[in-house]
């Protein structure tokens, strides 16, 4: 097959609008398709995560900023069998509603913040630098990329106002559309015992006395201070939050399926044309001695090749976009991820050659069982 | 030895519900080194006898055997098979494809055997050399002239060693002097590598250069003439048979 290649390739080159303009359209086609579902792979991951922590946030309360944890409750918490740990967190935020590009502080002890977060490893910066400044922040990469943030530069958002100790990055989904830092900071600089936290995050010791725990938790609270909270797992609370965000993106998929359609039918119309300009051609072919199965065989490859190419040219676009221009929505300071995983880069060439088999398949045929005297004349 | 061997052959073709019939209970033998000219007026069948003798049509009755091969019995994939050892065909618009160099398009014959790239390559610089054509191995159909083009289509006809070879009006779009030129090397073909040829042409200069004339008229076999001499003026065998009236 491969000493037919010269002839394939030669074919596509020959026709170079032709086959440009349907490379392209499937490279804008399968960017589409890939950026689409790199909000589901993100959505998939983020829900994936974390299914050893609780989370304690007040009841029928919905944006963070109405969340009003007195800070004490964390060694109330800390007492209850089955806690692991405790990570108060104040939430602030630039924007409460869906935005992509909203700002999220998580104020949280300083000095507990490296215990609870081992896995984060600094770009530039370090531990020490933020715990020496009482307005220290550690800003996630994605955040920091997408608002052009370095080390040692001050900036303010949502009121607050920080200096960058360190830039880090992190394999748990969302934590790199955060700036960490110090709770006091978030709370004005108040006392300590008058801080508050938007919610609690507790590591536990067994993820499958999670529903034991939560009930502890909240009915502890509710005994000791009359406040009702919610505690739930993490992928629960994510997806409480998330609620109407996983709405909107599950409608997108049918987006991705349209250009899936869209990119058969432009492969299909480009192997017909090129099918119809060569009739005489395959019947010549046939006469020399190519049987219809090698035909259809050629025909084939090329109708793969160029779904291919595209698919190759999209993916590489969508990688580019995703890495220079990291994008993340996000709610209530929740933040979905745009991610193009290997296996979702993997799944969309696979479809691109699938789709060419398919556009290529009918036309690909009629050219093979072609009778070679009428398409001589 | 006869290489074609054709026996009441006929061949109809459906026009909407309509029958047309092309060829008549045609018979005809084509011995193993014969140039046979195939002539007769437009609608005669001529074209349509060479596509049955080179494979590319099927009988409607009778028998075509072709180097001992009954062509009407063999499958669709057998006889494409058939085609690529022991047909080469000549068309009269030459037919290359006109994204290949020269070299390429005469080429195309060989990726169907079972041959190495390198012998490949001395095949067909071969019947480059042979057509004239060593200098413009890597010209593409647009860059040569029509008796260029010509020429590599008789090298790809020829590159496989095919048993016949089979030419449809070679000359048809070629001006006089290429026309020439191209006969002679079909003539060559013939005399120097002993390949067996049968050409449709509506030519009579060009039907000189063949050692038979067979004449067609209606879809009947009205003629076939042995030449003595094959230039202007083409004088026949005392052997030449009146078929008309067959």
């Amino acid at each position: 097959m491969l000493k037919f290649f010269p002839y394939i390739l030669k074919n596509l080159l020959g026709h170079r609008v032709r086959s440009f303009m349907t490379i392209i359209g499937t490279a804008l086609l399968m960017l589409l398709f890939l950026f689409v579902f790199s909000i589901q792979s993100g959505l998939h991951q983020l829900l994936l995560s974390q299914d050893d922590r609780l989370i304690v946030f007040q009841s029928y309360r919905f944006c963070p900023s109405t969340s009003q944890l007195p800070i004490f409750y964390e060694e109330v918490i800390r007492g209850i069998p089955g806690v692991k740990d405790v990570l108060p967190v104040k939430v602030v935020v630039n924007n409460c509603r869906a935005s992509l590009d909203t700002v999220v502080f998580h104020g949280v002890p300083a000095k507990s913040l490296s215990r609870v977060r081992p896995h984060v490893r600094f770009l530039s910066g370090d531990w020490i630098a933020f715990q020496n400044r009482t307005d220290g922040a550690l800003v996630g990469r994605r955040i920091a990329e997408r608002r052009g943030i370095k080390t040692g530069q001050s900036f303010t958002v949502a009121g607050v106002t920080v200096n960058v100790a360190g830039i880090f990055t992190s394999d748990v989904s969302g934590e790199e559309n955060v700036i960490y830092t110090h709770i006091e900071l978030l709370n004005n600089n108040q006392h300590h015992q008058d801080l508050h936290a938007t919610l609690y995050e507790v590591s536990l010791a067994d993820p499958q006395q999670a529903e034991k725990v939560a009930t502890a938790i909240d009915a502890k609270i509710k005994d000791r201070f009359e406040i009702t909270t919610e505690t739930k797992p993490q992928k629960a609370h994510f997806q409480n939050v998330l609620a109407d965000l996983m709405d909107l993106i599950g409608m997108t998929r049918w987006l991705g399926f349209v250009c899936i359609g869209v990119v058969v039918v432009l492969v299909a119309n480009s192997v017909i044309m090129a099918a119809q300009d060569r009739v005489k051609e395959h019947a010549v072919l046939q006469t020399i001695g190519f049987s219809g199965w090698r035909i259809l065989v050629l025909m084939l490859t090329e109708s793969i090749l160029i779904s291919l190419i595209g698919g190759i040219l999209g993916t590489l676009a969508c990688v580019a976009w995703l890495t220079w221009q990291p994008i993340s929505i996000s709610t209530e300071g929740v933040s979905v991820d745009f991610i193009a995983t290997p296996g979702l880069l993997g799944r969309g060439l696979g479809l691109s050659a699938f789709i060419g088999l398919i556009a290529g398949l009918i036309p690909a045929w009629q050219a093979g069982r072609a009778e070679i005297v009428n398409s001589l004349r | 030895m006869a290489l074609v061997e054709i026996e009441q052959l006929s061949k109809v073709y459906k026009k909407g519900s309509q029958d047309v019939p092309v060829l008549r209970d045609l018979n005809l033998i084509v011995a193993t080194g014969e140039f046979v000219a195939l002539m007769g007026p437009s609608g005669s069948g001529k074209t349509t006898l060479l596509n049955l003798i080179a494979g590319i049509d099927r009988p409607t009755q009778g028998s075509i055997q072709v180097a001992g091969q009954d062509l009407g019995r063999l499958s669709r994939n057998k006889l494409t098979a058939w085609r690529a050892q022991h047909v080469g065909y000549i068309f009269q618009l030459y037919n290359l494809i006109p994204v290949l160099t020269a070299y390429e398009n005469i080429e195309l014959p060989l990726l169907l055997l079972p041959i190495s790239s390198s012998e490949r390559r001395k095949r067909v610089q071969v019947v480059l050399e042979a057509v004239g054509l060593i200098d413009r191995y890597d010209h593409y159909p647009r860059q040569l002239s029509g008796g260029q083009e010509q020429r590599v289509a008789i090298a790809r006809a020829i590159v496989a060693d095919p048993t016949i070879i089979v030419a449809d009006e070679p000359t048809g779009d070629l001006d006089a002097d290429t026309a020439t030129a191209t006969l002679a090397l079909l003539k060559r073909l013939n005399e120097e590598m002993g390949k067996t040829l049968v050409m449709v042409t509506h030519d009579p200069k060009a039907a000189s250069v063949a050692k038979r004339l067979v004449k067609l008229e209606k879809g009947k076999l009205i003629d076939d003439q042995l030449h003595v001499v094959s230039f202007n003026g083409m004088k026949s065998s005392p052997r030449s048979r009146q078929l008309a009236s067959e």
